[in-house]
């Protein structure tokens, strides 16, 4: 059994590490939601910082947590945010897509 | 520790004030639809983090209805209408 | 920490008043929903940061999940009504631009 303590930099370090890329995705993200020019472009931005930005924060928060349900809870959450996502970008592009009553 | 994650958690919170812009202007109702979900996404990061940072472990289950309530969000929004062409 | 957090609250607020101020003024119903469910975001992740997990817990579910679903479907359909009554009592056609770009025709 080796000491969990001397471990604690490493960790901080990596979760510093992962929270910072996460943050970098959700900053580009929004970027490209604001600067980008049509719309499925903006939902191609949208999905990276949606799918990456959010599972790289919840990496490095997952140090953190209090005891390990949390930590499954914070992965499924992670999980269910994948496979709503993914669905959800692709509903929005196929309504817009056909139009659907409304002005493009 | 702590200062770094209330940092991260401004950053997205500014991200997320941007992101306002597109709901706000944002010309067609897709538009305005996505960009609510990556606020929802960006909620749920800020959660996780204010989580982390304040020791409040009840804010991951606040983080795991706000990922609940963008999906129904999504599915009230891309409904299909059945009804449609029969008037009002 | 402390300054760090004051610069969250205050962030926090100056997005979240505007934001409410938008939603109210705003003319287009679905625009108004969508800033609805935006609004109602910003004010759990307020309750949250009030160490009011419960409190942020039922803001998000009741407010943007139900209330926003709920919400939506209403303005779609009022929209619709609109066009109807326009159809019926004259004025422009639903089908003319109106100037809203939401309105379903």
């Amino acid at each position: 059994m080796i000491d969990l303590t001397t471990l604690t930099p490493l960790i901080n370090g990596l979760s510093v590490l992962l929270i910072s890329a996460g943050a970098f995705f959700f900053l580009a993200g929004t970027v490209g939601l604001l600067r980008l020019p049509d719309l499925h472009s903006r939902l191609h931005a949208l999905t990276k910082a949606d799918n990456l930005g959010l599972g790289l924060v919840v990496l490095g928060v997952l140090p953190r947590v209090p005891d390990v349900l949390y930590g499954i809870k914070l992965l499924l959450l992670w999980i269910m945010v994948l496979v709503a996502g993914a669905t959800g970008a692709h509903l929005i592009a196929k309504r817009a897509l056909r139009g659907e009553g409304e002005p493009r | 520790m702590d200062e770094f994650y209330i940092g991260a958690a401004l950053l997205l919170l500014l991200t997320m004030a941007g992101g306002l812009v597109r709901v706000a202007v944002g010309p067609s109702p897709a538009d305005r639809m996505m960009a609510a979900q990556l606020l929802g996404s960006s909620g749920i990061g800020i959660l996780l983090l204010l989580a982390a940072a304040l020791g409040i472990p009840a804010l991951f289950d606040v983080a795991l209805i706000f990922a609940l309530l963008a999906v129904i969000n999504v599915a009230a929004f891309t409904r299909r209408r059945v009804d449609e062409g029969s008037g009002a | 920490m402390e300054t760090m957090l004051l610069l969250f609250d205050a962030l926090l607020l100056l997005t979240t008043i505007p934001l409410a101020l938008v939603t109210v003024t705003s003319p287009e119903p679905r625009r108004a929903v969508m800033l609805f469910i935006a609004f109602t975001l910003t004010l759990a992740l307020i309750w949250a940061r009030l160490a009011a997990p419960d409190v942020a817990l039922a803001e998000a579910a009741v407010g943007a999940g139900l209330g926003g679903a709920l919400m939506l479907a209403a303005a779609r359909r009022a929209a619709r009504v609109s066009a109807a009554d326009t159809a019926l009592y004259g004025g422009t056609p639903p089908t003319a631009d109106r100037g809203t770009d939401d309105r379903q025709a």
